[in-house]
């Protein structure tokens, strides 16, 4: 299972970190956490690749972020999901949607 | 957050790195603990846990290095996609991106050209100098005349070099190169000498390309004779030979031993660029029999040092200024209220750097204007393509576009303008200026004008381009992005009056602007008029060269200048000539004169005369009618009986409503000793005034002047009293020669050719035409004039522009509401009218502030330059008329096609 965690595709993992941030702000390690959680444990996105991938999304414009207290009180920063985002949330499931379906018949037939 | 906060808070993330750098640690720092958290919680020791963590989180620098790469990637894609897409909408839209990059290269072009000349001329330190920036200009200022004299005498320099110890070195050299003739082997030509203090190469550190320069040892007591060329004049008149080196040339038929070459980009201290250099005792030379090193009265050098180490120009002005106290102590009446000035040392000398910025700030500043309008045209053109965008614009808005990423999108698209702009506006400085230098009056003496683009010029350039892109961009940027979505998408026509009133007032104001400019460029074309009418002699056609036969060899000359003059009224293409001591219009030699009947003022024993040795035919050549009497002719020879010509206010104040001709005048001279020669001088002729419109009031300089009088002086006192002589009964041999062509073709060459062809070794300045010799005020309206003008008529067309603008997209917009009104049974007049009305009511407002402006304006002018009206009703109305007609031009267009709308089609539009 090791190998399939590594070999994250970078717009999978964009992907993912909109999903889990589509229901509510979240912190860099919450967004991990769900991420984890939401695939079963499947994929859990290290630290060297989903603080990147957050500060990227950050700076396209489809997440704002805030600082705040955490569970813990830590100040940690919150990030959650602008208009931009949710729409580009909205495409990218379709176009996901589209080649998983293709490959399921492609690797079924 | 209004979009301006949020532009400025994009701004500072750009610029805060460490702020950002901060919160990323801080960010890193509570995921890591927090993940040591997890693990404490799942049973390990927070030894342990901390390991484990560090395990998962990898090296947190590389952590941190690949957040920031994935920040600026993200912000560079961006960019990318902003430029991407500017590109496109600007390639879609060709008339618009052409306008728009035309304006503002236009007024970038403008703006940069005035750089280009100023950067060259006042902030560039002399080339092939060491180290320029510790090099100085010092000059005298008298103090309580303002524009007074700013050169010095030698002795005066003396004084100067022994007291200064804030300067490692204090040179000398005469302000003007003078002409000279250098002979070889090969023949003799006119060269242009400076005549320079010893150490002038040493304090410079100017290198040599050949031999050595002159040195503090050089002074007068040496023997030897020695010169030092240039190295232009090397190659051109010796081929570059390095035999000239040590070899004898004739300096003005003196044998000299050139020392040495020049570096080549050595060019002389300011514009005036010298073919030879002489050491200054060899002013006995050029010049025999002057008392230039001992007198302090011959003011026409100028002076230079050399900072030492660690002194600042400050501190060396406030020596000088001791120096020059002391120096005054010494000699209280030759250097009374003389102070001492220090500047940077550069193309143009002295007190003139002061006059030649202030011209260069007005300059600028009409410029900038330009630059002003140019912006206000494109933002006006912006703003009316936002309305056409406000759909997209509502509809990225929909979607989730932040507004601060429209903003950078909006500003990304006026960049990219600015830049092709710029681009263009910089290839046209180029141009402009090397056509500037060309349309420059030809110089008698050789000059070095080298304005080049370099890299302060090309930054001027991007900045001035920075700026004009956030003038024109911000406000339609800011503008556009607060579009309403719901009234946007709802609905074309409404919500757009906001956006109409400021693109209206960025017409108004391009309007006045321009107004404002072309009223300018009037009044200074009038008071050129005025010059021209004011002066009574007409100087276009007559060509104008001085020589001097006394540094030629002459003894007498006399019969040479009569061949001269003969020669040249034999010539085909020349109309009339004639040989003159002084210039139309600049006076002449001062005496004192007295008048048999006619009492002095009170308080003197003679009047102040002024005389002017002419040949026959000055006036004929001056298109001058006598108003009495006749002209000088063959007859009045040095044996004759000794005639005069008088100025009609001289005659008019000597002899009121009576005959002057016939009458004597008495000439008392000193010549030598103190004998009074007196010469009866019959009166010929009467001729009219000729003024120099810009001509100094001539101060008399007798001692009893400044002394306070108590005694009851005339209402008015007497004129200087003008008097032309026979140039055959007093011989100068220092002369101009003027000569009027037949045809438009110029007769300087001929003159030239003549003078030559008599004697080849005579120097001479290269004739000029007449009528640029009227004076620095004189040039200087004329390019203030022109520049105003090109700049006014420029602001002009855009504005039109503008106008044009506002009125088809307002027609445009009111399709529909002029489609209803044609329906109703509008005329096509109606319509014409309400569309002229709109337009026109913006034209007639700029109209009115910018002459309003202008009457403020005028005011400003006329304090600064002498000569210009500050209200002239005609300029106002001519202008006021100008911009109307423009305007009904501009508004025409629109208005024909409004009343082309078809109002079927117009009502089925929606």
């Amino acid at each position: 299972m090791k190998d399939t965690r590594t070999a994250l595709l970078q717009g999978t993992l964009d992907l993912l970190i909109l999903k889990a941030l589509s229901t509510g702000e979240l912190h860099g390690l919450g967004v991990s956490r769900r991420i984890e959680q939401m695939t079963g444990g499947t994929f859990a996105p290290q630290p060297g690749s989903l603080f990147p991938a957050l500060h990227r999304l950050e700076e396209a414009g489809w997440l704002e972020s805030s600082w705040d207290a955490s569970e813990n009180n830590r100040r940690a920063k919150f990030y959650k999901l602008t208009r931009a985002g949710r729409r580009q949330l909205g495409e990218e499931t379709e176009a996901w949607q589209r080649i998983a379906m293709a490959m399921t018949r492609a690797l079924e037939a | 957050m209004t979009p301006l906060r949020r532009l400025i808070a994009f701004w500072r993330n750009l610029w805060r790195r460490e702020h950002l750098d901060r919160d990323l640690n801080d960010e890193l720092r509570t995921a890591f603990d927090s993940l040591v958290d997890d693990h404490v919680r799942a049973g390990l020791s927070r030894e342990e846990a901390q390991r484990a963590a560090a395990l998962e989180f990898g090296p947190i620098e590389s952590v941190k290095d690949r957040v920031r790469d994935a920040r600026a990637g993200a912000s560079l894609d961006i960019l990318r996609l902003d430029l991407r897409y500017a590109a496109r909408l600007l390639r879609r839209s060709p008339l618009f991106t052409t306008v728009a990059t035309l304006s503002l290269a236009v007024g970038i072009a403008a703006t940069t050209t005035i750089f280009t000349v100023g950067n060259g001329l006042l902030f560039r330190a002399p080339s092939g100098v060491q180290d320029p920036d510790t090099l100085v200009d010092i000059f005298r200022a008298e103090e309580g005349v303002p524009m007074g004299n700013f050169t010095s005498s030698y002795p005066y320099f003396l004084d100067v070099q022994r007291s200064a110890t804030s300067l490692s070195g204090v040179f000398a050299y005469e302000l003007e190169p003078r002409p000279i003739t250098i002979g070889s082997a090969d023949g003799t030509e006119v060269a242009f000498a400076n005549l320079v203090s010893p150490n002038y190469f040493t304090v410079l550190g100017v290198r040599s390309a050949a031999g050595r320069l002159f040195t503090a040892a050089d002074d007068s007591t040496s023997e030897e004779s020695i010169a030092v060329l240039s190295c232009r004049f090397w190659q051109r008149r010796f081929n570059g030979d390095r035999a000239i080196v040590g070899a004898t040339i004739q300096v003005n038929r003196y044998p000299f031993t050139v020392v040495g070459i020049a570096d080549e980009q050595f060019h002389g201290v300011n514009l005036l660029s010298p073919e030879v250099w002489l050491p200054m005792s060899a002013i006995a030379v050029v010049q025999p029999g002057t008392r230039r090193l001992t007198n302090r009265a011959l003011l026409d050098l100028g002076m230079g040092g050399r900072l030492k180490v660690e002194t600042s120009r400050s501190q060396a002005a406030a020596e000088l200024d001791q120096i020059a106290r002391q120096i005054e102590a010494a000699y209280p009446t030759e250097e009374h209220g003389i102070r001492l000035r220090v500047g940077r040392l550069s193309s143009i000398p002295g007190a003139l750097t002061t006059v030649a910025t202030g011209l260069f700030m007005l300059l600028l500043a009409v410029v900038s204007t330009v630059l002003i309008i140019a912006c206000a045209n494109v933002s006006g053109v912006l703003l009316a393509r936002a309305a056409l965008r406000r759909r997209e614009m509502a509809v990225r808005i929909a979607i989730g576009a932040g507004r601060r990423r429209l903003i950078q999108q909006l500003l990304t698209e006026t960049m990219l303008l600015a830049v092709l702009g710029g681009a263009t506006g910089l290839a046209v400085a180029r141009a402009a200026t090397s056509l500037l230098l060309a349309a420059l009056p030809p110089f008698p003496v050789p000059i070095d004008i080298s304005v080049p683009l370099d890299r302060h010029v090309v930054a001027f350039a991007v900045l001035v381009s920075g700026i004009a892109a956030g003038l024109a961009g911000l406000a339609p940027a800011l503008h556009a992005s607060r579009a309403d979505i719901i009234v946007a998408l709802k609905d074309e026509s409404q919500g757009s009056s906001d956006r109409q009133r400021l693109r209206s007032a960025f017409v108004v104001a391009q309007v006045a602007f321009s107004c404002v400019l072309v009223v300018i460029a009037v009044l200074l074309v009038q008071a050129l008029q005025r010059i021209a009418a004011t002066q009574d002699f007409d100087p276009h056609g007559v060509e104008v060269t001085s020589i001097d036969l006394a540094t030629a060899g002459y003894a007498a000359g006399g019969t040479f200048a009569r061949d001269l003059v003969d020669r040249l009224r034999a010539h085909s293409a020349v109309e009339s000539a004639t040989l003159a001591q002084w210039m139309p219009g600049r006076g002449g030699t001062d005496v004192a004169v007295t008048v048999p009947g006619v009492t002095p003022p009170v308080g003197e024993s003679s009047f102040l005369g002024t005389a002017n040795a002419i040949d026959s035919d000055f006036f004929r050549t001056l298109r001058v009618q006598l108003r009495a009497g006749r002209d000088f002719n063959a007859s009045d020879t040095a044996d004759g009986e000794p005639v005069t010509i008088i100025s009609a206010t001289t005659a008019r104040y000597l002899w009121p409503n009576q005959e002057a001709v016939g009458r004597y005048i008495t000439w008392h001279e000193r010549r030598g000793g103190t004998t009074d020669i007196v010469t009866m001088l019959r009166v010929v002729g009467v001729a009219p005034d000729l003024k120099s419109p810009f001509g100094r009031p001539r101060r008399r300089a007798t001692p009893r002047d400044a002394a306070p009088t108590t005694d009851v002086r005339p209402a008015a006192a007497p004129p200087v009293l003008m008097m032309y002589v026979p140039l055959r009964q007093r011989f100068t041999p220092r002369f101009s020669i003027l000569a009027r062509a037949r045809g438009e073709q110029p007769v300087g060459q001929e003159i030239r050719r003549l003078v030559k062809a008599m004697d080849i070794n005579l120097p001479m300045m290269t004739p000029q035409p007449l009528d640029a010799d009227t004076g620095p005020v004189y040039l200087q309206i004329r390019v203030a004039a022109s520049v105003a003008g090109a700049v006014g008529l420029i602001g002009l067309v855009l504005a039109a522009m503008g106008v044009y603008g506002v009125a088809a997209y307002s027609t445009q917009s009111r399709t529909r509401e002029i489609g209803v009104r044609l329906a109703l049974g509008a005329q096509q007049a109606d319509i014409v009218r309400m569309v002229l009305h709109h337009g026109m009511t913006l034209v007639t407002a700029g109209a009115a502030v910018g002459l309003a402006l202008a009457l403020a304006g005028g005011q400003l002018l006329s304090s600064r330059l002498a000569g210009v009206e500050p209200f002239s009703a005609t300029a106002f109305s001519i202008v006021a008329a100008l911009f109307l007609s423009v305007g009904l031009a501009a508004c025409y267009l629109p208005a024909r096609h409004a009343t082309q709308i078809d109002a079927m089609e117009a009502l089925r539009y929606e």
